[in-house]
């Protein structure tokens, strides 16, 4: 990325070639973007391998997105909600795929005791891995990456209000994970 | 405002969703309630601690070359290619031949080798890696497939146009570049889940390539 900024080339250029199938010019974009895209999908996803597999299909959406993109924001900021989508629509998927079997919504247990153990020093990334898995996207759109209710509403698909109570208890169980 | 009033619009009140009014009946109850004060302050360090977390995050392992292997597929189903990746398409035709004639001269003589070789170079050796992990991973017919798939794709090289040739041979190198990257990845952690699928899943891609390039119309 460095070297492309250095010969004046920059992100417009990289996104006008690899919108034309330029392999290299999106490898920069990548290589520039896959922290802040792992970072969103390993809080999300709460799993690492996971998180990995969804970088890649991000990644790859994009790819094929790309020639769509016309540059109304920025393509950081373009990426990132590209990457919000992947994941809800993988959720989405496995809610689908396990429909009859899984626990509904309102009675998504709570961490394990070993999972959030107050007294110790815990870590908040692991923390907030810990988290139901409503609870935890909702939590990280809304106080991690800045989404309104309103958006987050849109785009999980659940009300308003129910976004603001998995944002309540997602609060309350972290409060509780890292007090002293 | 009594404590479960409050407590239900700490959020609002934290995140400035509260009115005017609300806000002042909170700040009220506050003053003279010191569990929900503390509650408040526990949460508005939550917050200053979620403020500190780092915006990126680094993988354990590069998912690049599994994202690059899944490209070069989509390049070839959409047709995404510029006149200028034609040209260089062109211009690596000769290298691009060369690379499978000389993988199936390799390949024949390792295969009828009586004798112990000399030193293989670092591409026979990373070769080599790549099909011990189709072996491990249990996908035996690899090299006698892709052998297949490209003795048929030379024979039909003149009855296809030599751009459409250029570009199978170009992605072919991508796929198969992609597939070194992650076979190195997985001879320093062989036991990788990931890595594994993403290898099955980079050689089915290239034999789809292939079979589909082998099924290409002649050209006029």
């Amino acid at each position: 990325m460095a070297a492309s900024r250095e010969a004046g080339i920059g992100v417009p250029g990289l996104v006008a070639r690899a919108a034309a199938g330029d392999v290299q010019a999106f490898e920069e974009l990548y290589r520039a973007n896959v922290g802040r895209v792992y970072a969103l999908c390993l809080r999300m996803a709460g799993d690492r391998h996971l998180a990995e597999e969804l970088v890649q299909e991000s990644f790859v959406r994009a790819w094929q997105k790309l020639p769509s993109f016309r540059g109304a924001s920025a393509f950081s900021t373009w990426l990132h909600r590209v990457t919000v989508n992947v994941v809800l629509g993988h959720r989405r998927s496995a809610a689908s795929r396990a429909r009859g079997s899984a626990l509904p919504e309102a009675a998504e247990p709570e961490p394990a005791a070993s999972a959030v153990n107050p007294g110790e020093a815990i870590d908040l990334e692991r923390a907030i891995g810990a988290l139901p898995d409503r609870a935890r996207e909702v939590f990280v759109l809304h106080d991690v990456e800045g989404f309104r209710h309103e958006e987050i509403a849109r785009l999980t698909g659940i009300a308003v209000g129910t976004s603001k109570a998995q944002l309540h208890r997602a609060r309350r169980i972290l409060r509780k994970a890292l007090a002293p | 405002m009594n404590c479960d009033e409050f407590k239900l619009r700490i959020d609002d009140l934290l995140d400035g969703r509260l009115s005017a009014a609300e806000a002042r009946e909170a700040e009220v109850h506050l003053e003279r309630c010191p569990d929900c004060a503390a509650e408040l302050a526990e949460t508005v360090g939550l917050a200053a601690r979620i403020a500190e977390l780092p915006r990126t995050l680094e993988p354990e392992r590069d998912p690049w070359p599994g994202i690059a292997a899944r490209l070069a597929e989509d390049r070839v189903a959409r047709g995404r290619f510029g006149r200028r990746e034609l040209a260089v398409a062109a211009s690596i035709l000769l290298a691009a031949a060369a690379v499978i004639g000389a993988y199936l001269i390799g390949r024949q003589q390792a295969l009828t080798a009586s004798a112990p070789a000399a030193a293989p170079a670092a591409g026979a050796v990373e070769a080599e890696a790549l099909l011990a992990s189709f072996d491990a991973l249990g996908v035996l017919d690899y090299a006698t497939t892709r052998q297949a798939l490209l003795e048929v794709l030379e024979r039909r090289r003149e009855q296809l146009a030599p751009e459409t040739f250029a570009l199978v041979m170009a992605n072919l190198e991508l796929i198969e570049e992609s597939m070194a990257r992650i076979a190195t990845a997985l001879g320093a952690d062989p036991g990788n889940e990931l890595l594994q699928r993403q290898l099955v899943t980079a050689y089915r891609r290239q034999v789809d390539l292939l079979e589909r390039a082998a099924r290409l119309p002649s050209r006029v």
